[in-house]
């Protein structure tokens, strides 16, 4: 009863506080805040009110809004890497003000440390968040000298991946495909080219980086481990200009233009591969046929129409090929969104999206035609469309409340494909399968005072699995084995649900300052995914197929707990923050032994379901000024699966699972034009299954575990050591622009780290039985790129 | 083009060219559990004597060769209620069933047939079936060349291929079994290949087809043949439960890289009648076969096209 009381006194307060504030005359200042060199958008700049010791922040728009009583005021504009810019205001009316701000300046004396505070870090409500500028991922070092951003982000807290030249990324123990990885805010169904090595996004294309593994607010849903939140160039609205590079792998150009005096402008961005035209000439007979490469271009166009109402349009095509000629194998994405930003008053800002995703694969084993009477063709795709408001209202300085919806749909091709055998043909094609999911949120920002700020929302989302579509039921003989359908099955008409879901997913962030430099944050979040990537191999592949939500396979939910503690030092020179996190999984997906997930009627059979909890310790500390900046990063965690039929249905590690991840990243500006750099990673080595026995059958020595036991031992540990050095050149490239080398050094002490161990007969005596150690990258691998800009 | 031929085309693709992906032996601690029963016996319609071996399981990196069970009883009864006798006479755990004329078979299509061994105290049986098979039609080759000298085997040769069509109903497996000069050739168990109707797996229905290129050309083990060399095949006819035990035997034997799976143990059809008795592995097969070969004769080769 007290605390019924005391709640109930509370809210009193703060109605009264807000009350009390629409007493007096108050007025609304907003507006944009851009990059002074080329008119880019900058999200997430601190606007600080000094006068109300309150502010906000850019949204990924760079716009702002703030309510204040009328008076005199002074807007303080900050943002890493960016001079602070102070604005006088008497605020009378409402009000628009878009400000520009400039880089600070490359002096390096710059050691001296201004006297205002870059705090976000302590300050906002942010936790489990964590940034990279593209300025820093281009000087770590990199594979082959190739800048990517995937490979960047595998260097924080909490973020591992199963082994070099695996597609994707884990987070907090989460697998690669509980990753909601936006690309101008449409999802990208498979971050790699040439399986893991590089990702999809052009770095010369790409603005900024923000990834949320924890305390994901309610404006984002749809995959339950983490949103890698990847924004692009709006292109300069200032001046032409030409961006490119030439590297051990890829050739890149980007060129960049403002048009209609600067209302508007656009960025294309273009990247090819070229070993294979390196190669041609050396290739003869049929290897002249042999066709390798991987490209992709991005595009977008932003043109702001009045002072409110701007519109975007961005796109992203790319595309792996391997062939030769007998055999013919393509993937890749397409992504197009559009949106418009509209401010309906300066309270009120909405941003629609709307956008198209696909991803698919083809294999054809007869590119040329050559032998029409035994041939073989199979495509995969899926396709989503989605519309998606989002209003950001800001109430008042102290309460910012966002609100809006989605609405995808889900159109999946698992498998096309004809088989021809002797001149007679087999349509093995699947069915389409399709659904929808619809979601609503609201949440709102909210401080109470300015040692205590809470951000809390709710998202509803809801699923459907829609027919046509012919539904199994299955027949389970023996626990973690393959189930059998009940045929024939039941026809769903188009249209009808076959199945529906839905959740309500609470999100909830807290922010107490125990004093201006040091916080402690508490989140909680719950996710749902309608939508899961079937893959039972160590890395996922391109071929694996992204299914929807159906009868028997259930959303996959999410609920993770976090705590950490930020403090800032030595004015912000450097941020620490510690982290603890405990997630619990639902309805995780594991697969049969010898499971045939490709172009099977029945793969619901071959699947299995259990449950799945990862915890862990993250530990960060990051320097940001000075000539030496970078980060240690220090992981320590669990993740783990229970699945019925697996391992004696007893817990297990999951296959990338790592309790020790360590990382230091160190960036070193030795003079002006001279930057070294640095990264070291150590690993614990991944599970690994062992065979304890092995038995003779028919001159085979074949493995067998008496115990049946999953992922009971591990590989030895990994790390390694790379280093960069750019050299901006001295003599301007056309008179005007600028170029530099970058020399790298992958894998420095020529460390052979294991991807895998796994065991096997001997190649030449099939009843003698060895370990195999088998490393992606065994040996140093140095590159040099040259970069140029105009 | 099987999933495994993918991933292994993949892997290469993406290893090979830019990196330097390496393998190479090393030593690992693994734990070792108790020595279990092995069955390896496989029966078919072929007449002539029948031979199940009965072995030990050890520790995985025992590279010495299994110990032998003798002292088992073995026979095997059919559902006509024959039963058919195994002897170890040399005490080497190699039972044999001799019969009175070389031309008598122990199998017969659609014979279904039951295991039982006494070994040590323990009973065990299983069970399998003999399941009808397509003849070969016929067997053809072609002129071929690779781009490059493989490390063994010639750059330029031929390429063969048999015909034979499954039959009409959904769920025929085969195995199918390479022979070059008259004995089994391709014996590593990675090169296992595999039918499920005349395509590689359950999920492609090909019922009723000609077997697709693929499967035809598999008893070329990676390798093109020379002229003189006589290469056939023998299609055996397995049940699913045998179609499984081959496929994991196969994947088990080759699975590393990028791609891997989890390993799981390969399964087994021998059980013990006591539920709580001690267990055994292996597996009991029976097929009927069909076989043909044919010598290559490079006046009868299709050119290259």
């Amino acid at each position: 009863m007290k605390n019924r009381i005391r709640i109930a006194g509370l809210g009193f307060m703060l109605l009264l506080g807000t009350l009390n504030a629409q007493a007096q005359e108050k007025y609304t200042v907003s507006g944009y805040v851009k990059d002074i060199a080329n008119g880019e958008g900058l999200i997430g700049v601190s606007v600080y009110i000094r006068e109300a010791s309150t502010g906000v922040v850019t949204n990924p728009y760079g716009f702002y809004s703030i309510t204040l009583p009328q008076g005199e005021y002074s807007l303080v504009f900050s943002y890493i890497g960016y001079q602070k810019l102070t604005e006088r205001l008497t605020l009378n009316a409402d009000q628009r003000l878009n400000v520009e701000m400039s880089t600070e300046s490359k002096q390096l004396e710059e050691v001296v440390i201004s006297t205002k505070k870059e705090d976000e870090n302590v300050r906002s409500l942010e936790m489990s968040v964590n940034k990279i500028d593209i300025k820093t991922i281009r000087q770590i070092p990199a594979l082959l000298g190739e800048v990517d951003v995937i490979r960047s982000i595998q260097l924080l807290p909490g973020v591992t991946t199963v082994g070099e030249g695996a597609s994707g990324f884990n987070v907090r123990g989460g697998d690669v495909s509980q990753n909601l990885i936006l690309l101008d805010e449409a999802p990208v169904y498979n971050s790699s080219h040439l399986f893991g090595f590089f990702s999809v996004f052009n770095p010369d294309a790409v603005k900024d980086v923000k990834l949320i593994k924890g305390g994901i607010p309610a404006q984002y849903g749809g995959r339950i481990s983490s949103i890698l939140d990847v924004r692009m160039k709006e292109g300069n609205t200032k001046k032409r200009e030409v961006n490119g590079g030439i590297g051990t792998i890829f050739s890149r150009l980007t060129y960049e233009q403002p048009f209609a005096a600067g209302r508007g402008s656009f960025i294309v961005a273009a990247r090819r591969s070229y070993i294979d035209v390196l190669a041609k000439p050396f290739l003869k007979g049929d290897l002249k046929q042999t066709r390798f490469n991987f490209y992709d271009l991005t595009a977008k166009v932003n043109y702001r129409i009045n002072d409110k109402n701007t519109v975007y349009a961005s796109g992203y095509f790319g595309r792996d090929v391997f062939g030769a000629s007998v055999f013919g194998f393509g993937w890749g994405n397409g992504t197009a969104t559009a949106r418009w930003n509209h401010i309906f008053s300066n309270k009120l800002f909405l941003n629609l999206t709307t956008y198209y995703s696909n991803y698919d694969y083809a294999i054809n084993s007869d590119p040329n035609n050559k032998t029409p009477k035994d041939r073989f063709e199979w495509n995969s795709k899926i396709i989503s469309s989605s519309v998606k408001p989002d209003f950001t209202y800001y109430l008042t300085p102290n309460n910012q409340i966002s609100f809006g919806g989605q609405y995808i749909n889900y159109d999946s091709r698992p498998g096309n494909a004809v088989a021809v055998s002797s001149g007679e043909s087999r349509n093995i094609s699947l069915d389409s399968r399709f659904g929808d999911e619809s979601a609503l949120y609201i949440a709102n920002e909210q401080k109470i005072s300015d040692r205590l700020s809470l951000q809390y929302g709710l998202r509803y989302s809801f699923y459907r699995n829609l027919g046509p579509g012919q539904i199994y039921q299955y027949q389970e003989f023996q626990e973690g084995q393959r189930k059998f359908p009940e045929l024939p099955g039941t026809a769903v008409p188009k249209g009808n649900v076959i199945k529906q879901y839905g959740n309500w997913e609470p999100r909830f962030s807290m922010n107490i300052g125990l004093s201006p430099t040091t916080s402690i944050k508490v989140s909680y979040n719950r996710t749902a995914q309608y939508l899961h990537l079937l893959s039972n191999t160590a890395a996922t592949s391109p071929l694996d197929v992204w299914t929807l939500s159906t009868n028997i396979i259930k959303p996959e939910i999410a609920d993770q707990v976090a705590l950490g503690w930020f403090q800032n030092f030595r004015d912000n020179t450097y941020e620490a923050s510690v982290e603890v996190y405990y997630k619990d999984l639902k309805n995780q997906i594991d697969y049969v032994r010898n499971s045939d997930l490709l172009l099977n009627r029945y793969v619901e059979g071959d699947l299995l379901f259990g449950k799945g909890r990862a915890y862990g310790a993250e530990f960060f500390l990051r320097k940001n000024k000075g000539r030496l900046t970078g980060w240690l990063s220090y992981t320590l965690a669990r993740t783990e699966r229970l699945i019925d039929g697996v391992n004696n249905d007893d817990w297990f590690p999951a296959r990338f699972d790592k309790p020790h991840n360590f990382t230091a990243v160190g960036i070193y500006n030795l003079k002006e034009r001279l930057t070294l750099s640095s990264t070291f990673t150590f690993a614990s080595g991944t599970p690994a299954t062992f065979p304890t026995n092995r038995f003779e059958y028919n001159g085979w020595a074949l493995p067998h575990n008496v115990y049946n036991a999953r992922n009971n031992n591990r590989i030895p540990s990994y790390n390694r050591l790379d280093l960069a050095l750019t050299l901006k050149s001295k003599k301007k490239l056309f008179g005007i622009g600028q170029g530099e080398w970058v020399f790298s050094v992958y894998n420095a002490y020529n460390r052979r780290n294991p991807y895998s161990v796994y065991v096997q007969q001997n190649a030449d005596n099939p009843l003698t039985t060895e370990a195999i150690r088998f490393s992606v990258i065994g040996s140093v691998i140095p590159a040099v790129t040259y970069n140029f800009k105009f | 083009m099987s999933k495994s031929a993918i991933y292994l085309l993949m892997s290469l693709f993406a290893v090979s060219i830019f990196l330097t992906s390496c393998e190479d032996a090393i030593g690992i601690k693994t734990e070792t559990g108790p020595a279990e029963l092995v069955v390896d016996g496989w029966i078919t319609n072929k007449s002539g004597p029948q031979t199940i071996r009965l072995s030990l399981s050890a520790a995985y990196f025992d590279n010495s060769p299994a110990k032998p069970a003798p002292g088992a009883e073995v026979t095997i009864t059919d559902d006509q209620g024959a039963v058919y006798t195994f002897t170890d006479e040399k005490g080497k755990g190699v039972y044999k069933w001799t019969p009175k004329s070389d031309t008598v078979a122990l199998g017969r299509i659609g014979g279904k047939y039951f295991l039982q061994i006494k070994y040590s105290g323990e009973e065990y049986t299983a069970t399998n079936e003999i399941k009808r098979v397509p003849k070969i039609d016929s067997m053809a080759y072609k002129e071929e060349s690779f781009p490059i000298k493989p490390a063994d085997g010639p750059k330029d040769g031929y390429l063969a291929q048999f015909y034979a069509r499954d039959f009409v109903g959904l769920g025929d497996t085969y195995w199918i079994k390479a022979l070059k000069g008259g004995r089994p050739y391709g014996t590593d168990p990675g090169d296992i290949s595999l039918a499920f109707d005349a395509s590689f797996n359950p999920g492609s229905p090909s019922d009723g087809l000609v077997f697709i290129q693929p499967l035809r050309q598999s008893i070329n083990i990676n390798k093109l043949l020379s002229a003189g060399d006589t290469i056939g095949v023998e299609l055996y006819s397995i049940t699913l439960e045998s179609y499984y035990f081959l496929f994991q035997v196969r994947q088990e034997t080759t699975n590393g890289g990028i791609f891997a799976v989890p390993p799981a143990n390969i399964p087994t059809n021998i059980s013990n009648k006591n539920p709580g008795g001690k267990k055994a592995l292996g597996f009991f097969g029976a097929s009927a076969v069909s076989r043909a070969e044919t010598v290559i004769d490079p006046k009868k080769a299709k050119p290259k096209s």
